[in-house]
């Protein structure tokens, strides 16, 4: 689905991703984690043309995206974004956060994108919430809300940037397993975090990011005791504790 | 003498034109500041330069002179413009210049999450503007509003210097055949304090209509 290849941005000279390397199958679903700064953001932006890229290549379904006649916004409708900070629009309901873009993009009738939209909120049991306003649901309710909404466009796949930071223990792990459910109904999925504890419950398998460079991509129990770089182990070893 | 009911009564006469003067200038600030805040977000850096200097010279020559400009200078160059429309180019104009700004504040108090996550959804820079920014900067911006509308209605009275008969030039021609200025001046601020009361209450509902349910003011 997503073919990275040495993967350059450097904002004004400050070289942020150094190189990457970074393949995510249909239906896959990849866990890239690293310390707060080393890009991770930047590489998710990077994807749906948020940033352009300073060199290299990113194939998105077949084509290169990284190409100037690349139709944006059509990429974009194809994959679904959930943030740390939830950014659901706080003027409006909980069912309207679900069906603005069906209406305002896909030109879905009101009634047809009220149906979508219940539909993918009864699927995340935020069905009896779709009144409420944001300001008005907890943390991880907000979080559900979003996925809702970002799986409402039927995109081809899902990223989330951090997607339990801003959450407690408990409203972490529901999401987590939530992101892991969704894998298993064949989404295909790219979560980037510094949570080692999502992390290990999203794969076995996860992509090591260190300074704008992919530095290892092996199973947790390699990076936590065995990798060679005492940093890296002492990364992972923070999940253990837990 | 004049009884105070028949002052009042008088009176009233204007009112229906300090109301229209007050909606009509109070409108077109709003579409004025609206269409500068719109403008500015297209970022072109000879626009915005000229929009601060509108911004600040509509802030800074006083209503009068601004209003006189319009009325009695236009026509030395062929526009002559009825009371009303040159109202609306001199205090409507100027409560937009100042709602530019209170609308400019409030932007800036949208998430830039949430815009960043409309971003991503596909949506093009004008529907976030109309669909994400505005509605919610009109929300936080009401405090603001309310305060330039009053403002507008107690600057409304210079409409009399271009002749337009409302409740300051009623109570001036009724006070030249009298000689009761005391009540007739008190009846007129009675007037103008009932227009605040119910602009107020209107305001109120409209205000509480459009609060986001949850969220505190800002
Ligand atoms: N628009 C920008 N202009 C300049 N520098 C930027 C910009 N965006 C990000 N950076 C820099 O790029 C680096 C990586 O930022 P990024 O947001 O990708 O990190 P991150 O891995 O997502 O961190 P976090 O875990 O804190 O979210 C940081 O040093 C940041 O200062
Ligand atoms: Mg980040």
């Amino acid at each position: 689905m997503i073919k990275i290849r040495s993967l350059v941005k450097d904002f004004d000279g400050h070289c942020v991703l150094n190189g990457v390397n970074l393949d995510v199958a249909a239906g896959d679903i990849k866990v890239v984690m690293g310390a707060s700064g080393c890009g991770k953001s930047t590489l998710l932006r990077c994807l749906n043309r948020l940033l352009d890229v300073t060199s290299g290549s990113i194939h998105f379904m077949g084509n290169d995206i990284t190409h100037k006649d690349t139709d944006v916004r059509q990429l974009r409708q194809q994959i679904g974004f959930v943030f740390q900070q939830f950014a659901l629009y706080r003027h409006l309901s909980v069912l309207d956060n679900v069906t603005l873009a069906l209406r305002k993009l896909r030109g879905l009738s009101r009634a047809d994108a009220n149906e979508k939209a219940s539909f993918e909120l009864e699927k995340l049991a935020m069905i009896d919430h779709r009144h409420k306003y944001p300001a008005q649901i907890s943390g991880g309710q907000k979080q559900r809300v979003a996925i809702a909404r970002a799986l409402a466009m039927d995109p081809s796949m899902i990223v989330f940037d951090e997607p339990t930071s801003a959450l407690d223990p408990i409203m972490s792990r529901e999401v987590a397993a939530l992101i892991r459910t969704l894998n298993e109904e064949r989404v295909t999925i790219l979560c980037v975090t510094h949570d080692v504890a999502l992390g290990k419950v999203l794969s076995d398998n996860v992509v090591f990011l260190d300074r704008g460079e992919v530095k290892a991509e092996a199973s947790f129990d390699y990076l936590c005791h065995d990798h060679p770089d005492a940093e890296v182990r002492a990364f992972f070893g923070r999940g253990e504790s837990r | 003498m004049l009884p105070f009911i028949e002052i009042l009564a008088t009176l009233a006469e204007g009112v229906a034109y300090t109301v229209w003067v007050t909606v009509v200038c109070s409108v077109t600030g709003v579409g004025v500041g609206l269409t500068v805040v719109a403008l500015r977000k297209l970022e072109i850096s000879s626009l915005t330069i000229f929009l601060d200097v509108f911004t600040y010279v509509f802030r800074a020559v006083p209503l009068l002179v601004m209003l006189f400009i319009v009325y009695f200078g236009f026509p030395s160059l062929g526009v002559k413009l009825s009371p009303l429309l040159a109202m609306v180019l001199s205090l409507g104009v100027i409560a937009g210049a100042y709602l530019g700004e209170v609308y400019r504040g409030a932007l800036q108090a949208v998430d830039d999450h949430e815009i960043l996550a409309a971003q991503s959804m596909g949506f093009n820079r004008w529907q976030i503007l109309l669909l994400i920014e505005f509605p919610q900067m009109l929300r936080f911006s009401f405090p603001g509003m309310v305060n330039e509308f009053t403002t507008v209605l107690k600057y409304s009275p210079f409409a009399y210097t271009v002749g337009m008969p409302e409740i300051t030039k009623q109570a001036m021609a009724l006070t030249g055949v009298t000689n009761q200025g005391i009540e007739i001046y008190l009846a007129a601020g009675l007037l103008y304090f009932a227009i605040y009361r119910i602009l107020l209450l209107a305001l109120q509902a409209v205000e509480n209509y459009w609060r986001i349910p949850g969220m505190k003011p800002l």
